[in-house]
C-alpha cells in the first residue's frame, strides 16, 4: 500500500531541526558573545555584520536571539520532559490500579489543577530565586495533571478491551501488561500531547521572563529579550520582533509536529 | 405496476487509487404495498444498493442508474439527493439516534418537513406516529434521550421517524440484526402490520434467511455486488437454483456438527448455587435492584459441550467471569474437578484456574493491534509457569497451533488488522489452545461472524474437541449456534437458570415458558412456517421483580403462588426446571405418571 | 446531580483549603520584606514589622490570618495604607472580568465561525489559509500578540488608544491580544469534531429524514461539537477572569493581573493572599459551573449520575 504524503509532519520536523540546530550551532559559530559590550554600534540596525542589528548596548542581537533560544529550549524540553513523566507514571497507575487508588489519585490531581497555575509559578520563581530551576519547577508543579489524566482516560478504555482480560487470564505479570500490552496502543494520543507540553512550557517560560521573574539577566531567555526591547518600542520594534519570530516559530514547529502525529494515529484509529 | 423499477444500478467507491466495485449491475423491481426480500452475507453490497437508492452515499462514492423509475414517474437518479417518499429504517438503532437530542424532537423534525403543520399539530402526529411504531404513553417518551431506552425501543423510534416520512417505500436494512430474539420477533410483527396499515411497500434486507422467509413474497439473493437469483419466497426457499443459495440454506438451518460422543461421566466443573449480585450503581439507595446471577448451579463433564443461552443483560457474561475467576462469587460453591476454588486466594486460585481459557466474541478488541499473531501466541506461552521453554520452542508451539487452527506459519508475521474476522476468531482459538486448557469459555465466539463462517468455526471447535477431549462451555444469545454444538444446555433469564438439560430434548419440547417463547419467536427459514408463526405480543419487558419468579412478567402461565417466592428447580431425568407448573402441588397426585411438558 | 455539585463543592473547598495554605508559607518564604526600602533603617522596618505581627513565628501568624478569614476579613494592604484588600479587589475585578467577557465571547463565537467554515469550505485555498491561520494563532503567546498589536494598531497606525480602559475603543486591541490564542484552539476543536460528527450514523439518518445540510449542521452536528469546547472554555475563562497578567501589565490596565504582580513585587503579604484566594475561588467555581453545563447540555453525562432506563 502507498504511504500517504504528511506534509504537516514533514515540514513541521524539518523546522524544528533546522531551529534546534541554529541554536545549538549560531552561539559558537559566531565571532560575537551574547555579552560583548560594543558602545560604538548601539541600536544599529540589521546589517552584513549583524544581521539582526544590535541592542541598547551594542550586542548583536542574532547572537543573543539563538543564545536565549537555546535557554527557552531546555526550560521547554526538561519542563515537558518532567511532566510527561511523572504524568505518564501517574496515570497509568491510577488507570490501571483503579478502584480507591485511583480514586484518591485522581482527588489530588483535582486539587492541583483547580489551583491557578500561573500563580503558583510566580510565587515558586520568587521563592526560589530566579534562575532555571526554579522557572522548570513552578512549571511542573501542575502541568503534569492534564498529562496524567489523558494517559488514565487512554489506559481505562484500552483495559476494558478483550485483549487485555485475556492477557491477565494467561497470568502475564501486571507489569507486563501495562508496558508490553497497554502502553503500545496508547502511545498515539499521549505523543500528540507531548507535543503540546513543550509549547505550553515554552510559553510559561517566555512569558515569566517578560514579566520580570523569570531568567535573570545577563543570562538571557526569548521572553527576555522580548521584555528588554519593550522600552524602545517606539524607536527600534526590530529589536522586539526578532525575538518573537523566532519565538513563534519554534512555537509553530512544535505545533506542526504535532498535528503531523495526530495525523498519523488519527488514521490508524480509524482503519 | 410497479412502484419501483432499477435497472443496472452501479457502485464504485475510489480507495488508495483503486476503484472497488461494490454494486455490479443491479435491477430489480418493487410492487406497490409489496414486501420484497434481499439476502446476502455481510460485505455483499447490500447496504451500499440500498444507500444509492435512497440518495444517501457519501461524496467518495461513485454510482449511476440505468434506469429509474419511480411513483409511475421516469425519475433521474442521483446518489446524493434524499428521495421523497421514500425511508429507511437502518440497522443499528444507538448510534442512529442523535445522542444529545430527545426523541420526540428528532421526530418532530421529519414531521416538519414532510408534514409541515404548526406546533401543536406536529406534536400530535409525533405521538400518533410513536403509539403506531409500537410505543406506549407517548407523551412522556418524547421528552427522553435515546440512551434512556431500551435497543427494542430505539429501533421503535428509528421506525417512527421512517414513518414521519410519509413513504410508499420502506427500506429496512438489517432492522432486527442487533435486537434480541423476542424482540426480534415483535419488530417483525411490527414491520408487517405497518406494511399492511400505510400500504407501503418494503424492502426488507437482511442476512437472516428466518426474518426474509417470515415477511417477504419476493425474494432476491445477492453476491458480491450483484443478484445472482431471484424468485418467490417459495421458490427460494423449497427450490434454490444456484450453490450458493442452497449453501446459505443449509447453514441456516439447525443441522447439528456430528462428532463422536466423546464424554465421559468424570466431572469437570461444578457450579452449585452460585450467586453474584451487584446493586446498579445508578439505582442505589432505592429499592434493592441487583443485576447478576442468582442460584445458578450445572456441571460440564470432560469432553462435553455445555451450551448456554439468554438474551443480553441476563448474566450469561458474569457466568463466564466467574468461571474463569475474573470474579469471585458472593456465595454458592464452585468446583474444579473436586477442588473447591471459589474460597482460594486469588493467586493460589490462578494454579486451577489456568486450566479454563476463553474466547470472547467481539474479535477486534480480543487481539492486541500491536502485536501479530505469532507474538501474541508465544506471549501466552512465556506465562506459563508450568513448562518453561526456549524462544525456540515457543515459535515451534505456535506454529504448530496455527496449523491446527486451519492457518498457515505465514500467518504468524501478521497483525490483527490483516485477517478477516473468522481468521481473527481462529487466532484467539489458538491462542486460547496453546495453554492447553481442559475447559473452553466461548463468550458469543461466533455471534458476530457470517453464518457459513460460523458454521467453520463451530466446525474447528469440534474437531479441536474430538482430538483433545476439551471441554466447553459455549455462550451464545443464539439459539440455533447452541443447537448445533451442544449436547447440554442451560436457559437464562434475568439471571436465573430457568431450564436446563440435553440440548435435543429442550430444542424439540421445551418445559420452560420462557424457553417455549425463544423457541417461538426464532424466525423458522421456511417460509410457510414462517408465516403462520405467532409472535409473543408486544409486551415492554418489566422490571425485575423483587420477588417470586423472575419471568412473572413476561409468564402467560402465571399463578398465584408465582408472586410469592421464586421457584425451586424440579428434577426429571436429566432435565431440570424452575418453574411451578412442575411442581407437586400442582401436579395433584398423578405422581406415577412421567413428567411432561406442561405447556 | 445534588450530590454530585455537593461533591464538586467540598473538592473545591479543600482544594481552596490547601491552596491558602501553601501560598501563606510561600509568601512567608520569599526573601525580603514589605517594609524594605531603601530610604528607611532598619529599625524602623523592624518596628514596622513589629506592628503588622511579621515577627511572630509563621504559624502564629497562620493562625490569625486563618481566625481572620473565617470572619470574613482579607486585612489591610501592607503598602497601600489604610486600603483594604476587599477594596482593591473590589476595584480591580471588574475590569479584568469585563475584558476577560469580551475575549471568551470573541474567541467562543469567532472560533466557532471559522472552524465550521474551514470544515465545509470545499475551496481547498480557503481550507490551507483557515489550516495555517490557525497554527499560526495557536503559535502566539498572548503578550507576544499584545505587543504586536501595540506596535502595528498603537504605535505605528495610531488607530486604537494602547493605554488605561476607558472607551470601547480601548477595549479593542487587549481583548483582540487576549482572544488570539483561544480563538485558534476553538476553531481547530470545532474543525475537528464537526468533521468527525458529520461521518457519524446519525446524520445520516438526519438525511434520510430529509433535513437540509445547514439544519443538520446546526440542530445536530454542532450541538455536540460544542460539548468538547465547551470543556476548554471554562478553565480558559477561569484563566483570563482572574487575571491576563501580560496584557494587563502591556497595555497599562488597571486589572487584577497588574495588581497582582506589583502585590509581588512590594512582598505585600495581604494582598498576595487576597487575591490569591480570590482567583482561585473564581477558577473553581467557573470549572464546577462549566461541568454542570456540559452536563446539561449532554444527557449521557448527567444520566451517569443518576437515573436508570426503561423498557429493557
Amino acid at each position: 500500500m502507498k504511504k500517504k504524503k504528511n506534509p504537516c509532519l514533514l515540514y513541521g520536523a524539518a523546522l524544528l531541526l533546522l531551529w534546534i540546530a541554529a541554536a545549538l550551532l549560531v552561539p559558537e559559530l559566531s565571532p560575537y558573545t551574547y555579552t560583548g559590550i560594543n558602545a560604538d554600534i548601539r541600536n544599529q540596525g540589521s546589517s552584513c555584520l549583524h544581521l539582526f542589528g544590535t541592542d541598547k548596548f551594542g550586542r548583536d542581537i542574532f547572537v543573543r536571539v539563538w543564545y536565549a533560544a537555546r535557554i527557552s529550549l531546555l526550560v521547554g524540553v526538561t519542563g515537558a520532559g518532567i511532566n510527561a513523566a511523572f504524568g505518564l507514571l501517574y496515570g497509568s497507575i491510577s488507570g490501571y490500579v483503579g478502584g480507591k487508588a485511583d480514586f484518591l489519585l485522581m482527588r489530588i490531581a483535582d486539587i492541583l489543577a483547580s489551583i491557578p497555575s500561573l500563580l503558583y509559578v510566580i510565587l515558586i520563581t520568587l521563592v526560589m530565586g530566579a534562575g532555571v530551576e526554579s522557572i522548570i519547577a513552578g512549571i511542573c508543579v501542575a502541568g503534569w495533571v492534564d498529562m496524567a489524566r489523558i494517559v488514565r482516560g487512554e489506559i481505562i478504555r484500552e483495559k476494558g478491551k478483550a485483549y487485555i482480560r485475556a492477557a491477565q487470564m494467561e497470568g502475564i505479570r501486571p507489569l507486563r501488561i501495562l508496558f508490553v500490552h497497554l502502553l503500545p496502543n496508547v502511545a498515539g494520543p499521549i505523543l500528540v500531547n507531548l507535543t503540546f507540553l513543550v509549547p505550553q512550557a515554552v510559553f510559561t517560560e517566555a512569558f515569566l521572563s517578560f514579566l520580570g521573574v523569570g531568567i535573570a539577566p545577563p543570562s538571557a531567555s526569548l521572553g527576555v529579550l522580548i521584555q528588554e526591547a519593550k522600552s524602545q518600542i517606539q524607536l527600534y520594534p526590530y529589536q522586539m520582533l526578532y525575538p518573537m519570530c523566532i519565538l513563534c516559530l519554534l512555537i509553530l514547529a512544535l505545533r506542526l509536529f504535532g498535528r503531523g502525529l495526530e495525523n498519523v494515529y488519527g488514521e490508524k484509529t480509524e482503519r | 405496476m410497479s412502484l419501483l423499477e432499477v435497472g443496472n444500478l452501479n457502485v464504485q467507491f475510489h480507495k488508495d487509487g483503486k476503484k472497488i466495485r461494490a454494486v455490479k449491475d443491479l435491477s430489480f423491481h418493487v410492487g406497490e404495498g409489496e414486501i420484497v426480500g434481499v439476502i446476502g452475507e455481510s460485505g455483499c453490497g447490500k447496504s451500499t444498493a440500498m444507500r444509492a437508492l435512497m440518495g444517501l452515499l457519501g461524496k467518495e462514492a461513485d454510482a449511476s442508474c440505468g434506469r429509474f423509475c419511480f411513483l409511475g414517474e421516469e425519475g433521474t437518479f442521483s446518489p446524493n439527493k434524499v428521495q421523497k417518499k421514500m425511508a429507511m429504517i437502518f440497522q443499528d438503532p444507538f448510534s442512529y439516534l442523535n445522542p444529545t437530542v430527545k426523541i420526540g424532537k428528532q421526530i418532530e423534525q421529519a414531521v416538519r418537513i414532510h408534514s409541515g403543520g404548526n406546533k401543536k399539530e406536529r406534536k400530535q402526529r409525533v405521538c400518533d406516529l410513536l403509539e403506531m411504531a409500537g410505543i406506549r404513553m407517548p407523551k412522556q417518551r418524547m421528552s427522553q434521550y435515546p440512551h434512556e431506552l431500551s435497543g427494542g425501543m430505539r429501533q421503535r423510534v428509528v421506525t417512527a421517524i421512517a414513518l414521519a416520512c410519509n413513504p410508499k417505500l420502506i427500506i429496512a436494512d438489517e432492522p432486527t440484526t442487533a435486537l434480541d430474539v423476542i424482540v426480534q420477533g415483535q419488530m417483525i410483527l411490527l414491520l408487517k402490520r405497518i406494511a399492511k396499515e400505510t400500504k407501503a411497500a418494503v424492502l426488507l434486507v437482511s442476512h437472516d434467511f428466518g426474518v426474509i422467509a417470515s415477511m417477504c413474497e419476493r425474494v432476491y439473493v445477492m453476491k458480491e455486488g450483484t443478484f445472482i437469483e431471484q424468485g418467490t419466497a417459495e421458490e427460494i426457499f423449497y427450490a434454490p437454483q444456484k450453490t450458493y443459495t442452497k449453501d446459505l440454506l443449509k447453514n441456516a438451518r439447525r443441522t447439528r456438527i456430528k462428532a463422536d460422543a466423546t464424554e465421559t461421566e468424570e466431572v469437570l466443573l461444578k457450579l452449585s448455587n452460585v450467586t453474584k449480585l451487584y446493586s446498579n450503581r445508578f439505582t442505589q439507595g432505592k429499592a434493592a435492584q441487583k443485576e447478576g446471577v442468582q442460584n445458578i448451579s450445572f456441571a460440564i463433564r470432560e469432553g462435553e459441550t455445555f451450551g448456554l443461552i439468554g438474551e443480553s443483560g441476563c448474566g450469561k457474561s458474569t457466568l463466564a467471569e466467574i468461571v474463569t475467576g475474573q470474579k469471585r462469587p458472593d456465595a454458592g460453591e464452585m468446583y474444579y474437578r473436586s477442588f473447591r476454588t471459589d474460597l482460594l486466594k486469588k493467586s493460589a486460585r490462578k494454579k486451577y484456574l489456568e486450566k479454563i481459557q476463553m474466547v470472547f466474541q467481539d474479535t477486534c478488541e480480543s487481539l492486541n493491534p500491536k502485536m501479530t499473531a505469532g507474538k501474541a501466541l508465544m506471549e501466552a506461552l512465556r506465562a506459563d509457569k508450568r513448562q518453561i521453554l526456549t524462544a525456540e520452542e515457543r515459535k515451534e508451539r505456535a506454529v504448530q497451533i496455527l496449523k491446527d487452527v486451519g492457518l498457515t506459519e505465514e500467518d504468524m508475521w501478521k497483525y490483527p488488522k490483516e485477517f478477516s474476522g473468522g481468521q481473527r476468531q481462529r487466532v484467539c482459538i489458538a491462542r486460547a489452545l496453546i495453554r492447553n486448557p481442559e475447559l473452553l469459555v466461548c463468550d458469543e465466539a461466533v455471534s458476530a461472524l457470517d453464518v457459513s463462517i460460523q458454521t467453520q468455526i463451530l466446525r474447528l471447535l469440534k474437531e479441536i474437541q474430538r482430538r483433545t477431549r476439551i471441554a466447553c462451555l459455549f455462550i451464545s444469545h443464539d439459539l440455533e449456534v447452541v443447537g448445533k454444538i451442544s449436547q447440554n444446555v442451560g436457559v437464562m433469564y434475568l439471571g436465573s437458570l430457568v431450564e436446563c438439560g440435553n440440548t435435543q430434548e429442550i430444542c424439540t419440547d421445551p418445559w420452560h415458558p420462557y424457553t417455549k417463547q425463544l423457541l417461538e419467536c426464532k424466525p423458522d427459514p421456511d417460509p410457510k412456517k414462517a408465516r403462520r408463526k405467532k409472535y409473543a405480543p408486544l409486551r415492554e419487558r418489566q422490571e425485575k421483580p423483587n420477588k417470586g419468579c423472575p419471568y412473572l412478567g413476561q409468564c402467560g402461565y402465571r399463578m398465584e403462588c408465582c408472586e410469592k417466592a421464586a421457584p425451586p428447580r424440579y428434577q426429571f431425568g436429566s432435565r431440570k426446571v424452575a418453574c411451578f407448573l412442575y411442581s407437586k402441588e400442582h401436579r395433584k397426585g398423578n405422581t406415577d405418571m412421567p413428567m411432561t411438558s406442561q405447556i | 446531580m445534588a450530590v454530585y455539585t455537593m461533591k464538586r463543592i467540598t473538592v473545591g473547598m479543600i482544594s481552596l483549603f490547601v491552596l491558602v495554605t501553601v501560598t501563606f508559607f510561600l509568601t512567608r518564604m520569599m526573601p525580603g520584606s514589605p517594609f524594605e526600602d531603601g530610604n528607611v533603617s532598619a529599625s524602623v522596618t523592624e518596628a514596622m514589622e513589629e506592628e503588622y505581627g511579621l515577627r511572630d513565628s509563621p504559624v502564629k501568624q497562620y493562625r490569625t490570618y486563618m481566625t481572620n478569614l473565617l470572619k470574613g476579613r482579607l486585612g489591610v494592604s501592607y503598602k497601600q495604607q489604610g486600603v483594604t484588600v476587599e477594596s482593591i479587589i473590589g476595584n480591580a475585578a471588574p475590569v479584568t472580568a469585563s475584558l476577560g467577557a469580551a475575549a471568551v465571547i470573541t474567541a467562543a463565537v469567532a472560533g466557532t465561525g471559522l472552524g465550521v467554515w474551514r470544515a465545509v469550505s470545499k475551496k481547498k485555498t480557503v481550507r490551507i489559509l483557515l489550516s495555517g491561520g490557525t497554527l499560526l494563532g495557536a503559535g502566539i503567546p498572548n503578550f507576544v500578540a499584545a505587543l504586536l498589536l501595540l506596535l502595528v494598531f498603537g504605535v505605528t497606525l495610531k488607530w486604537f488608544p494602547v493605554t488605561g480602559l476607558f472607551t470601547p475603543a480601548h477595549y479593542v486591541l487587549p481583548v483582540l491580544s487576549l482572544s488570539f490564542y483561544p480563538t485558534a484552539v476553538v476553531a481547530e476543536m470545532i474543525y475537528n469534531t464537526f468533521a468527525e460528527e458529520m461521518k457519524k450514523e446519525y446524520v445520516v439518518l438526519a438525511r434520510a429524514k430529509g433535513m437540509g445540510f445547514w439544519q443538520i449542521a446546526v440542530f445536530h452536528v454542532l450541538k455536540n461539537a460544542w460539548i468538547p469546547v465547551l470543556n476548554y472554555l471554562g478553565p480558559l475563562s477561569a484563566f483570563l477572569l482572574t487575571g491576563s497578567f501580560a496584557v494587563e501589565s502591556i497595555f497599562n490596565i488597571p486589572g487584577l493581573g497588574r495588581e497582582f504582580v506589583s502585590s509581588v513585587m512590594n512582598r505585600d503579604y495581604t494582598l498576595i493572599m487576597g487575591l490569591t484566594i480570590f482567583m482561585g475561588s473564581v477558577v473553581i467555581g467557573v470549572n464546577l459551573f462549566t461541568d454542570l453545563l456540559c452536563a446539561w447540555l449532554d444527557p449521557r453525562v448527567r444520566n451517569s449520575y443518576l437515573e436508570k432506563r426503561w423498557g429493557d
